[in-house]
C-alpha cells in the first residue's frame, strides 16, 4: 500500500465534470490517508495560528484501591482506558468488567498501557471495597486503578471531560444511570476512541487501537 | 402399549423442553450478567455455576437463593466467595423452576426436570 498516488489526468481538455470528480477524490485522500494511520481526536478543538488545541482531560484527583493519590500525572506518559461502574451494580458492571479484564489480559506485555476504573457510588465504594474487588477479580493495582474520591468530582469528570453518562436516578434498579463506555486516551491526555463496554466486537477494536495508537506514539 | 409408551413421551419430552428453553433465556437475561453465559463467573468476584460443588450439593437453597439473594462467605470449589447477591422477588416459581432445570441440566449435569410443584414447596420453607 505504499505510495499509491493518484495520477493527475491529463488536464488538457477535461470537462467540469472530471475536475469536480478529482477535487472530490483529492478531499477523500486528503480525509483517508491520515486516518488509517491516526486515531481521531474527540472534542471541540481551538486553532490558535499554526497550534490547534484539543479538548483533554481536566485535572483530577482521586484515590485508588491501595489509597494512592491518582491525578492525571500518574497517566503521563501512558494510554489509558478509562470508565465509570460501580462494586454493587448488577446490570452492565458485570459484563463491562468482564470486557475489561480481556483487555487487562491483552495489554499484558504493554508498560504503558493502563487501566481506570471510576467509581460513580464512592461513597458506598470505599477503598477497603475497591481493593476486595480488585482483589477478587485478580488484578495488579498499577496496571488497573480503581478510584473512589468526591461524587460531584466524579459526575463533573465522567460528563465534561470523557462525555460519559453518569449520574443518580433512585428510579433506575440500581439507582445510577451510567454510559458502558470505555474511553481511550493518549499519552497527550486526549480521547482517541470510545468502545461499548458491553460488547465483546466493541472490545476487540479496543484492543486494535491501543496498538495503533502505540505506534502512532513512537 | 405403544400408544402408552408414545404418550408419555411425548407428555414428558416437551414439557422438559419447555422448560429448558425458557430457563435459558431466563439464565441469560437475569444471571448472566456475573456468572457469565458459560457458567464459568468472574474471578473470586461472582462463583462458577457450571462446575460448582454448592450447585451439586444444595438444591434447595439455589432455589432459595435466585428469589432472595445470598450474603457471607460462601465456599464454592475449595475458593471464598464473600460478596452479597442480591434476589430476584420478581421471578415467579414457574421461572425459578425453569433457570433450574437449564442449571441443573447443563455443564454436564443430568438431573432432568425440576418442576414447579417441587420448586414452590421449597420456595415455601426457604430460611
Ligand atoms: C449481580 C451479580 C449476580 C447476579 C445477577 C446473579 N448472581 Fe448468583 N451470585 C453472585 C454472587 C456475588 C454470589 C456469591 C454470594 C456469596 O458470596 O454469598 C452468587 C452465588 C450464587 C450461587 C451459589 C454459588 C455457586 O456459584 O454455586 C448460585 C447457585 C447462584 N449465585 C445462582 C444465580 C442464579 C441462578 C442467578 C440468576 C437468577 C444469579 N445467581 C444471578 C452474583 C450474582
Amino acid at each position: 500500500m505504499k505510495n499509491t498516488r493518484y495520477k493527475m489526468p491529463d488536464a488538457g481538455n477535461n470537462t467540469s465534470w472530471t475536475g469536480c470528480f478529482f477535487f472530490i477524490t483529492m478531499i477523500f485522500l486528503a480525509a483517508c490517508t491520515p486516518k488509517q494511520k491516526d486515531l481521531p481526536i474527540f472534542g471541540e478543538r481551538e486553532v490558535n495560528g499554526t497550534d490547534t488545541i484539543y479538548h483533554t482531560i481536566a485535572p483530577f484527583r482521586f484515590v485508588d484501591q491501595d489509597s494512592a493519590t491518582i491525578t492525571n500525572d500518574v497517566f503521563k506518559d501512558k494510554i489509558y482506558v478509562a470508565d465509570f461502574f460501580f462494586t454493587s451494580c448488577r446490570t452492565i458492571c458485570p459484563i463491562m468488567k468482564t470486557q475489561m479484564l480481556r483487555v487487562y489480559e491483552a495489554t499484558k506485555e504493554m508498560p504503558d498501557v493502563v487501566l481506570l476504573s471510576h467509581s460513580i457510588d464512592p461513597e458506598y465504594d470505599t477503598v477497603a471495597l475497591l481493593h476486595d474487588f480488585a482483589e477478587r477479580l485478580g488484578v495488579e493495582s498499577k496496571r488497573w486503578h480503581f478510584v473512589t474520591g468526591v461524587k460531584d468530582s466524579i459526575y463533573k469528570i465522567a460528563q465534561t471531560s470523557y462525555f460519559a453518562t453518569a449520574m443518580e436516578d433512585k428510579a433506575e434498579p440500581d439507582g445510577f444511570i451510567h454510559s458502558g463506555a470505555f474511553l481511550l486516551i493518549d499519552k497527550k491526555g486526549r480521547i482517541r476512541g470510545k468502545y461499548d463496554g458491553t460488547k465483546p466486537e466493541d472490545v476487540d477494536r479496543l484492543v486494535e487501537d491501543i496498538k495503533r495508537l502505540r505506534a502512532e506514539h513512537v | 402399549m405403544a400408544c402408552q409408551l408414545l404418550f408419555s413421551c411425548s407428555t414428558k419430552e416437551p414439557k422438559f423442553q419447555q422448560y429448558y428453553v425458557q430457563g435459558e433465556q431466563l439464565y441469560i437475561k437475569n444471571c448472566s450478567n456475573c456468572h457469565q453465559k458459560d457458567g464459568k463467573g468472574l474471578g473470586l468476584l461472582y462463583p462458577p455455576l457450571d462446575q460448582s460443588d454448592y450447585v451439586d450439593k444444595n438444591l434447595h437453597e439455589v432455589l432459595c437463593l435466585m428469589r432472595h439473594g445470598k450474603e457471607g462467605q460462601l465456599i464454592v470449589n475449595g475458593k471464598k466467595f464473600n460478596k452479597p447477591m442480591r434476589g430476584i422477588p420478581s421471578l415467579t416459581d414457574l421461572e425459578i423452576a425453569e433457570i433450574a432445570t437449564y442449571i441443573y441440566n447443563t455443564w454436564d449435569r443430568q438431573h432432568g426436570i425440576i418442576d414447579v410443584k417441587e420448586t414452590a414447596s421449597v420456595l415455601n420453607s426457604c430460611k
